[in-house]
């Protein structure tokens, strides 16, 4: 099919309407409130008082005026977009209403003081008398089960709201707004920044060349599989799960069933990892917070279970230092996790590439027209990392040696824009649960790709991943909060 | 319509397909350099170490 049958890819789009969001935030430099109105929603005993505007010149919204303002306007903006994406809009604008509500009301419950609060003082303030302390992200947990009752419950409503379940979407337009929210963060502690940057260095050498190498070998020769499943096998559990496993099953020119059902496999294993990784690293690695965002990178497979895992993880041990009495700025956990994450996701295209020269030269020599061609590259090239990329240099370089004052008004603009990415957050959270259909794969039969998954990812990539974080990021604090 | 194929079934069919000597030069060089290029990051993080501000 041509592109223009097609239309526009989730790719673009995603940089498209993350740039919308990152342009109109801002206007309040220029001091106009463009975004104010988006919805917040606070620790609460009292519904109804849970939810705000984000700025305080919208106050008269209320609560409840805010989040249907929030509503709309995305659904809007997204509807617009999935005609872009040529899909069918009266499905989307349903599905996207659905998927929009289940994550949000979700959002609201994780904020229940009882789940969410964390210090002694702060259930004093409430007048509670315990709290599970999972703070208010904890309602990105809830989205996820809400998500996954969905999809394996209720298939009908999951193939009903089909057209609006896009994860991959979701958290690239969340990723191009972390960068502008990282740029600020990069702006006032340079020098950190940089050595986070190259630091991330580490997890390029060892998803490419370590883990993928290791779990070709693994599935080649301790479980026989051909070729054909092997490499895509390889690139989902090493690489970015479903992004690398597409673009390997295309460079090796696999059926498309192959990386079809690995992508699927590396989204419920990841679902998995999602739900246990973030609380396992508060366990075990709250004195080490920098070491626990960049595990996050590695270990977990698809860019958004991983900047999820990323996000649950600093919500936790924040809140874990916070009831020791130190208090980390945020943002660095989950922008090391980010960090980590997109240097992986930049050399999907050159990666591809590579095994298209071998297979196409060496393994299964094709004639000269159907051999691996440099434009591929790009065509691999993930383009919400130029949506990143631009909004953190923007960022930067508004904020880098700027006036207080300046300063000030540019973290208030991320502030807002940072709202729309929660909102984003929440969403992939729900529809990765959404997509995770484990009865389904079990039918498939699934079996035998799921022992190589589970002994590549519990066997070796979980804990080369954390020797790794623990070697380049061991001892690197984040800032404290000012 | 034509029917999706099981992928248990696919596995099963899945042809015998012993290691060529291309793949395994691709899994050592990989590895080769892999640990290589990390031990040389090691050094030059521990050379320049982390400080914040």
């Amino acid at each position: 099919m041509d592109q223009s049958a097609r239309g526009l890819s989730e790719d673009w789009l995603s940089v498209w309407i993350g740039l919308l969001v990152f342009v109109l935030a801002l206007g309040l430099l220029g001091g106009a409130d463009i975004l104010g109105w988006v919805v917040t929603t606070g620790v609460w005993t009292d519904v109804s008082k849970a939810l705000n505007p984000v700025s305080k010149v919208y106050s008269g919204l209320g609560g409840v005026g805010a989040l249907i303002a929030t509503y709309a306007a995305l659904l809007v903006v997204m509807t617009a977009g999935a005609a872009a994406l040529k899909a069918d809009l009266k499905r989307f604008a349903l599905g996207f209403t659905a998927v929009f509500w289940i994550s949000y009301l979700s959002w609201i419950a994780g904020s229940y003081a009882n789940f969410a609060v964390t210090t002694p003082a702060d259930m004093q303030k409430f007048g509670i008398t315990w709290s599970l302390r999972l703070t208010n992200e904890g309602g990105f947990v809830i989205a996820l089960i809400a998500g996954l009752v969905v999809g394996n419950f209720f298939p009908g409503f999951a193939a009903w709201m089909k057209e609006a379940v896009r994860p991959e979407l979701y958290i690239k337009a969340a990723i191009v707004l972390l960068g502008g929210f990282l740029g600020i963060m990069a702006a006032t502690q340079p020098v950190l920044a940089k050595s986070v940057l190259f630091r991330g260095l580490a997890a390029i050498i060892e998803a490419y060349l370590i883990y993928w190498a290791v779990v070709y070998f693994v599935a080649r020769k301790w479980f026989g599989f051909s070729r054909e499943w092997a490499a895509p096998l390889a690139s989902g559990i090493s690489i970015c799960g479903v992004s690398a496993a597409i673009a390997t099953g295309s460079a090796i020119r696999a059926r498309p069933i192959v990386p079809i059902m690995v992508a699927s496999l590396v989204v419920v294993f990841a679902v998995v990892e999602l739900l246990i990784l973030p609380f396992a690293a508060n366990a075990f690695l709250a004195h080490e917070p920098m070491v626990a965002g960049a595990w996050m990178g590695l270990a977990v497979k698809t860019d958004g279970a991983a900047v999820a895992s990323g996000a649950i993880a600093e919500s936790l041990i924040l809140a874990s230092n916070a009831a020791e009495g130190v208090n980390y700025a945020k943002g660095w956990i989950l922008g090391t996790t980010a960090t980590v994450k997109i240097f992986i996701d930049i050399f999907i295209g050159i990666w591809a590439f590579l095994l298209a020269y071998i297979w196409t030269n060496y393994i299964e020599a094709r004639p000269a027209g159907d051999k691996a061609k440099v434009a591929e590259i790009w065509e691999r090239f993930p383009k919400f990392i130029i949506g990143y990329v631009l909004t953190f240099v923007v960022v930067l370089v508004l904020a880098y040696g700027a006036a207080p004052e300046a300063t000030g008004k540019i973290r208030a603009a991320m502030g807002e824009a940072n709202t729309f990415r929660v909102i984003f957050f929440i969403m992939t959270f729900f529809t990765i649960g959404v997509m995770s259909n484990f009865r389904k794969l079990w039918e498939e039969g699934i079996g035998k790709l799921a022992a190589v998954y589970v002994v590549c990812l519990f066997g070796f990539v979980i804990w080369v991943g954390l020797v790794i974080s623990w070697v380049f990021f061991g001892g690197v604090k984040p800032p404290l909060a000012s | 319509m034509e029917e999706q194929p099981k992928v248990g079934e696919e596995i099963r069919k899945m042809p015998v397909e012993p290691l060529l000597s291309v793949e395994k030069k691709l899994i050592g060089w990989s590895l080769g350099l892999g640990i290589a290029l990390l031990l040389i990051l090691i050094v030059l993080t521990r050379a320049f170490p982390v400080s914040a501000g």
